[in-house]
């Protein structure tokens, strides 16, 4: 192993009908380091990760892929050939089956045999050595149903190693762990590191290349933009590269006069609808006023998206507490009940909760709002192309025309649908469950100057987040949540990243 | 011109499976003719294959929506079934001992029962699956079983005619030839003006219209459809009562599924429930809308099979739910919710009835029917899959 390049991207282009999505691409990864890839959405980078993987098969791209001193040549659809190879992918949306427990997933399709059937002996203990040698702290006998995310993602990542990965490949990995849980997946990721397996590490977030890679490699529109040694570079420097122009500042500065109150909870405790002995909000007041952002801080599991769920009326019981919709109480009983009385939901995850992705943007824009263009139970396509058009400019979706499925869409335009949805309805209160989840750089810039704009023309806005900096640079005011209940609201004076994870892991 | 090719292309390519569906029936029906040499496409033939599906493919028009919505209804060839026992037991055995002799209000009255007897079943049906959350195909099957007890109870074993003239012509009447033209013209009138309407609401509103000559084409292409139709079913009956009953129902059901928050808003549950609902879909109401349509085109197609066959019998409507399904499937209704039309479940429907009725004419014996007709629905949908990976 005369090479010091485990992988060898030499002048690889992938065209699909009518988009370059690769163009002539070369990335040297070393053996044995943390390499970033980074990008907005549609730079290239998941194209790159299909061919990687076999995907896109060798012969369906031009240039030539070096691994280990020889071409990588994967043929149709052998997704398992590089496996294989000793290529892993730790996919953005966790693929494990959850009624299995971590050992079965692990050694999925690979179970050691005895004559007559799975060795199941061999196989617990085998899991149980790579957890241990890659200090994965998980039962190999759990049900991966009853796993957090984090852990999940070890499960993900056990199964790689068990497989001999060389390269494990981590695809936008922290997008929905816990700060603790990222804590601890670097941890992870440093002990890879120290037993030689070489990782490529996909992000949006520009704070984790710096804390974990020795090297980063921007792509932009399909290209090669630099590859650099993580210490050359400073976070202005890799985001100018990767939109191609200087933004000023990552949030915009908003001229936002909060009003009077119109929004108060006071004391809320609701239980988990399917299982009512699990109390899931223990306690939460606050109050909004109008054209103000709250921003909502705390962990996964803190309990956020079950309070914004509940208000929206969509998701627990509630047992005491009172809501206040413009100082009179309100008790509300569904999604369309809420609408009704102004409160709007943008929910996490759009892919699951936001859009009905095999239609097409109009209809999906236009289905929480029927009833605006319905006249005798007709629908008036006039008038609905009409409004959702207006809407569609109004937010800048880059589409080609409105009847493009959502699918289609990157994310960040995907966002900007749901967004436009719920606009539609006139709300009064526009609740957002991690907006930018998943975006990438320019498409975030604009959905903040959008929540600006709403905010001035007197808006109320929640908007919960993972990035504390996110919060921080675009609330008024940010309410705290840890374990189910509201540990407090901080005023501008007291935004600081330490004091807000202190309150968010405090008990 | 430039435009209205692109505009072609487009379209074409959009509804790529539609075309292929046409044109596999189209194939099938030029097979047919050539191993029959020429009788398949007679007017006589033509005239019977038409009046052959219309019973599955009024189960096919409901059972597209149930399963866009991400449902299934095992129960409707059974409730088909039930329906016409029922109606063939009050014309055989009560009309008589108590309105005797008023033909007309006796068959009103005959069809009205059948369908709120079809109704009523699915607003039971329904209630338990979308607001019990009992699984669709759970509660249908039960069902399923429950009405074929139903139909033994109160056929007893035994034949039951229903075979008074008047009821008879719902499915076995044909227009005159003369009142046959009248309706192909009514018809076509009502597409002109609709097309017509169509275009001026769009310049109200500001948008740009389809070129004309797009929009000529269109209407003379569908004319000519109708009249072949009209002027071959002239050459042997006229135009089938049946068919024109199935013709409007489906007219109206694909309005429904299109251009109604009904229909969107099943489209929308079977793409993705969670996102329906959280854009406050109620997702339970809708659901059993869809079901109590389903019930409806089940009373119908019930109505329709007793007079029909002018009885009822223990075996009524055995096995029709497969075929309903069989229809939707090959016109192109996903499985898994969310995608399906009306009128694709009308093509698959006509190619079922356009394959048993070719291989009864070549005397193929049925048991080579079933396995013929097995295969052609397993690489129907081959292609359908095919098609969509590769396009």
């Amino acid at each position: 192993m005369s090479n010091d390049f485990i992988l060898d991207i030499r002048n690889v282009t992938k065209r699909f009908p009518g988009v370059v999505a690769l163009d002539d691409v070369s990335i040297k990864i070393k053996r044995g380091e943390i390499h970033g890839i980074c990008g907005e959405n549609g730079a290239g980078k998941s194209t790159l990760m299909m061919i990687l993987k076999g995907v896109h098969p060798w012969g369906s791209y031009e240039g030539q892929i070096f691994y280990d001193d020889h071409e990588l040549k994967l043929e149709d659809r052998s997704i398992r050939q590089a496996s294989e190879e000793g290529i892993a992918i730790v996919y953005q949306e966790l693929t494990l089956v959850p009624n299995m427990t971590v050992g079965e997933n692990v050694f999925l399709g690979r179970e050691p045999r005895t004559k007559t059937g799975i060795n199941w002996n061999k196989l617990y203990s085998d899991t149980q050595k790579i957890l241990d040698k890659y200090h994965l702290d998980i039962d190999a006998n759990a049900l991966v149903k009853n796993l957090g995310v984090g852990k999940m993602q070890m499960t993900e990542i056990a199964k790689a190693l068990s497989e001999n990965a060389k390269i494990l490949i981590l695809d936008e990995p922290t997008s929905a762990l816990s700060e603790e849980e990222i804590v601890h997946l670097m941890e992870i990721l440093k002990t890879l590191k120290s037993h030689g397996v070489t990782c490529i590490y996909i992000t949006h977030k520009l704070s984790e290349l710096f804390r974990i890679t020795d090297t980063v490699t921007v792509l932009r529109d399909g290209r090669v933009i630099t590859t650099q040694p993580i210490d050359k570079l400073t976070e202005d420097a890799l985001i100018s590269h990767m939109v191609g122009r200087k933004i000023k500042e990552r949030f915009p500065k908003g001229n936002r006069k909060p009003g009077k109150e119109i929004l108060r909870v006071e004391d809320l405790r609701a239980v988990d609808p399917d299982d009512n002995s699990r109390e899931v909000i223990k306690g939460a007041s606050f109050n909004l006023r109008e054209g103000e952002i709250l921003g909502i801080a705390g962990l996964m599991g803190s309990g956020r998206t079950e309070l914004v769920s509940t208000l929206f009326g969509e998701y627990g019981r509630i047992t005491s507490g009172k809501i206040y919709l413009d100082d009179q109480e309100v008790k509300i009983d569904s999604a369309n009940h809420s609408m009704r009385l102004g409160i709007s939901l943008v929910p996490e995850d759009r892919k699951k909760y936001g859009l009905v992705l095999i239609q097409d943007i109009q209809k999906n824009i236009s289905l929480a709002n029927l009833d605006k263009f319905s006249k005798w139970f007709k629908i008036d396509f006039n008038a609905e192309i009409k409004k959702t058009s207006e809407f569609a400019e109004k937010l800048e979706i880059k589409a080609p025309n409105l009847f493009v499925a959502c699918q289609t869409l990157s994310g960040g335009n995907q966002q900007k649908v749901v967004i436009a949805k719920w606009l539609m309805s006139e709300p009064r209160v526009l609740i957002m469950d991690d907006p930018t989840r998943g975006i990438d750089v320019g498409a975030k810039y604009e959905i903040y100057k959008l929540m600006n704009d709403l905010a001035e023309n007197g808006i109320a806005i929640i908007m919960i987040s993972s990035e504390l900096e996110e919060v921080i640079g675009m609330s008024d005011r940010i309410m705290v949540m840890s374990a189910g209940k509201s540990r407090g609201i901080l005023e501008p004076k007291d935004f600081d990243q330490e004091k807000i994870m202190a309150m968010a892991t405090g008990y | 011109m430039s435009e209205t090719i692109t505009y072609l292309k487009q379209q074409v390519r959009k509804n790529i499976q539609t075309y292929a569906i046409i044109l596999a029936m189209i194939v099938i029906w030029i097979l047919f003719s050539f191993l029959t040499e020429g009788r398949y496409i007679g007017a006589q033939n033509i005239s019977n294959l038409f009046r052959q599906m219309v019973i599955t493919s009024f189960l096919a028009i409901g059972m597209v929506l149930v399963m866009v919505t991400g449902n299934i209804d095992l129960s409707v060839g059974k409730l088909a079934g039930f329906v016409s026992v029922v109606v063939a037991q009050f014309q055989a055995n009560i009309w008589f001992h108590y309105i005797p002799n008023r033909e007309l209000l006796t068959t009103v009255f005959s069809v009205l029962i059948g369908i709120a007897v079809g109704t009523i079943f699915e607003v039971l049906q329904g209630y338990l699956i979308s607001y019990l959350h009992i699984p669709a195909f759970i509660v249908t099957l039960g069902g399923q079983w429950a009405l074929n007890g139903g139909i033994m109870i109160i056929t007893e074993g035994k034949t039951i005619p229903a075979n008074q003239p008047l009821f008879s012509v719902i499915a076995q009447g044909y227009l005159s030839p003369n009142i046959g033209w009248v309706f192909a013209g009514v018809v076509i009138l009502f597409m002109v003006f609709s097309t017509l309407q169509g275009r001026r609401n769009k310049i109200k509103y500001g948008f740009k219209p389809l070129p004309m000559l797009i929009e000529v084409l269109r209407l003379i292409a569908l004319a000519a459809l109708i009249v072949i139709y009209v002027a071959i079913v002239n050459n042997y009956n006229g135009v089938q009562i049946p068919v024109m009953l199935l013709a409007i129902t489906a007219v109206i059901m694909s309005y429904v599924s299109t251009n109604t928050p009904v229909g969107r808003y099943a489209y929308a549950i079977g793409g993705n429930r969670e996102a329906a609902r959280l854009s406050g879909v109620n997702i339970g109401k809708n659901v059993f809308n869809i079901f109590v349509l389903m019930g409806l085109m089940s009373g119908i197609s019930g109505v329709v099979l007793a007079s029909y066959v002018g009885y009822g019998t223990i075996a009524a409507g055995q096995g029709y739910e497969l075929d309903a399904i069989a229809s939707t499937v090959l016109g192109g209704t996903s499985t898994l919710g969310g995608i399906g039309t009306i009128f694709g479940a009308i093509i698959g429907s006509l190619i079922i009835a356009s394959l048993t009725s070719g291989l009864q004419m070549m005397n193929v014996p049925a048991a080579w029917q079933y396995v013929l007709k097995g295969i052609v629905l397993v690489v129907a949908v081959y292609a359908d899959v095919y098609l969509k990976k590769n396009r």
